[in-house]
């Protein structure tokens, strides 16, 4: 297996840690893309690993050790097609170890499964994997946290793609409505759908004033660079406010392996034992020129 | 809420649901109503709770999102809306955001079957035969108006979903005196009790199916009527009895698609447990968009109105042994 399983303490890292967090995590998936025998949606997997790494290791307030605490922030991986590399953040953080995944992942009755399951696996927050059903399901949630007085913010994650799902935008009324400054909605904008590249069938912009129009606040990201997201986490409205935040991540899908970037080839795929040390290797290149983008 | 009894009697059963909830409200401070701007039934409760009601504007899918975020928090919503558009542009967010984590979202609307004249975009007739297809979903169709507060109450200790389903629900006939029928989700009702045929109805054909059997009881016939307002899970054991009891004839009489609704969930049970049936007739909608008319000419029309129902229950028992 690729590298030692690094358990979270709580404390907030540094940029350079983070950074390291990230790699590890994309060696991890390369890992699992390498040796499970089916498909991994290695592209969309590896355009949020460093936002995953950003909220599971700084921008979020989880305990593997108390998994239903109710003060936690909860997470919804609106984007449910990335799931492994939850799994892996999630694991990193302590959730469960790494090697659960790999000796399970995609087998019958397995917890790990190409979408995530809350039933089958705790510390989840919803059962997701159908697009567009992220954003309502945290409305809910952040309105149920108002109700209560409780301070802490759900973040949901979806793909840009996905918000061609008309439920997105309804979401995003209803959040704007009951003034859930609690929710913050990042989309992993890789600009890509399954098939194609997003402009040539999808004219999603102009993104970003499409979320101001909704009344959201909007905060633009680099995806890509820890110092960008981590100044993203650390600009956000307090939860009591009263507009929800959207951080749009401009990100590559496929990021950190020259052969999968921007490769609409690889949405999904396996990686027999030759392209996984390939993939390494482009990996390992990419961190070696680091600031490359 | 106190009710006096007068069989036949007309109440309205959004009334119903908004006192009860309002009612519930107080004792579950963890009960939320939210609507796709269908909130009328929902006043009294919007009023007392004001922070625990959603009205979302048009947006059905949303309103069952928002649902199941408040359920996986451990809230009990109840969704309220016009069933065309609940059961049917949301059924997706049902199955996989409310059946698939199993959560406690009451699923709560009018306009099931060819009621309310507003043409077919808006009379739910393959409700029952999605929501039954849904695992983890309880399915029920109320036609007693006084029930539905009952039915809402014991969903309160349900720890998954439910469909209830209404009529047009502005004016409905009162059926069973308050306290005199085991009303019970997944039990059905012996609303009248008789040998020589059973009648099957649920919801707004459950009065009908009565009426029938007053009017065939003066021919001699004795009509066994059951209100089957639990289509999931269905009660086999009473299907099985009424078999055994009126001579293996049955007659199902429902306003929704004639194939996908109680007809063929009993069907399944006679196949099911190999019962000896003499007769069966289905009633029911046939595979048509109904056109506009009122509930009765509609019914009428589509061969399941009071007439068709006497004429079917004569025919199977007359049937042949």
């Amino acid at each position: 297996m690729a590298g030692s399983t690094l358990v979270n303490d709580g404390q907030q890292h540094s940029v350079a840690e983070l950074e390291d967090l990230a790699f590890e995590l994309r060696s991890k998936l390369l890992y699992l893309c390498g040796t499970y025998e089916g498909a991994v949606h290695i592209g969309g997997d590896l355009s949020v690993a460093d936002i995953l790494t950003a909220l599971y290791h700084y921008g979020m307030n989880v305990d593997p050790n108390n998994i239903a605490n109710p003060g936690r922030d909860r997470f919804i991986l609106s984007k449910g097609h990335a799931a492994v590399c939850m799994y892996i953040a999630m694991a990193m953080r302590g959730f469960f170890e790494f090697d659960d995944i790999v000796n399970t992942y995609g087998q019958l009755d397995s917890a790990f499964g190409m979408h995530p399951c809350k039933v089958q696996l705790a510390g989840v927050e919803a059962s997701t994997g159908s697009l567009g059903h992220g954003l309502p399901i945290g409305v809910g949630m952040a309105k149920s946290a108002r109700q209560r007085n409780e301070s802490h913010r759900v973040f949901v994650l979806m793909g840009d793609g996905e918000t061609g799902e008309g439920s997105v935008w309804e979401g995003a009324m209803a959040a704007r409505s009951s003034e859930l400054g609690n929710l913050v909605a990042i989309i992993d904008r890789n600009r890509q759908l399954m098939t194609s590249h997003a402009e040539e069938r999808v004219a999603l912009e102009p993104y970003p004033e499409k979320w101001a129009a909704f009344g959201w606040n909007v905060i633009m990201a680099d995806g890509h660079d820890m110092a960008s997201l981590v100044a993203s986490l650390d600009g956000l409205p307090p939860a009591s406010s009263d507009r929800p935040t959207v951080i749009i991540c401009e990100t590559i899908k496929g990021k950190g392996v020259d052969f999968m970037e921007r490769n609409l080839a690889w949405h999904a795929g396996s990686l027999g034992q030759e392209d996984l040390a390939k993939a390494m290797a482009s990996l390992e290149s990419t961190r070696a020129s680091k600031g490359s983008k | 809420m106190p009710v006096t009894f007068t069989f036949g009697e007309w109440f309205s059963a959004r009334t119903i649901i908004g006192q009860t909830l309002a009612d519930l409200g107080d004792e579950y401070p963890n009960l939320w109503t939210v609507t796709p701007d269908i909130g009328m039934t929902l006043v009294e409760f919007r009023e007392k709770f004001p922070d625990r009601f959603i009205d979302v504007g048009l947006a059905e899918q949303v309103a069952v999102g928002v649902a199941a975020g408040l359920a996986y928090e451990g809230n009990i919503p109840v969704v309220s809306g016009m069933l065309p558009f609940l059961s049917m542009r949301t059924v997706e967010q049902i199955r996989s955001d409310v059946c698939y984590p199993n959560l406690p979202v009451k699923i709560i609307g009018t306009h099931g079957g060819l009621v309310g004249n507003g043409g077919s975009t808006h009379y739910a007739v393959e409700d029952l035969s999605l929501m039954c297809s849904l695992t983890n979903m309880t399915v029920t169709s109320i036609g007693d108006p006084l029930m539905v507060g009952d039915i809402l109450r014991q969903s309160m200790k349900m720890a998954g979903p439910i469909y209830i389903r209404l009529g047009v629900g502005k004016s409905d006939q009162a059926i069973y005196e308050p306290g005199t029928h085991d009303i019970k989700i997944g039990k059905g009702i012996v609303a009248r009790e008789g040998s020589d045929v059973t009648l099957f109805a649920h919801g707004t054909t459950v009065a009908q199916a009565l009426e029938a059997a007053d009017a065939l009881e003066k021919d001699g016939h004795s009509v066994r009527v059951i209100d089957m307002f639990t289509l999931k899970p269905i009660d086999a054991d009473l299907i099985e009895k009424c078999a055994k009891e009126t001579g293996g004839r049955f007659v199902v009489v429902e306003d929704h698609l004639a194939y996908g609704g109680l007809a063929s969930r009993i069907a399944d049970v006679v196949v099911d447990r190999g019962i000896n049936l003499t007769a069966f007739k289905r009633l029911g909608i046939p595979q048509v968009f109904a056109g506009f008319g009122n509930d009765e000419e509609l019914r009428d029309k589509h061969g399941y109105g009071l007439s068709a129902t006497i004429d079917a229950v004569k025919a199977v028992i007359g049937a042949k042994a």
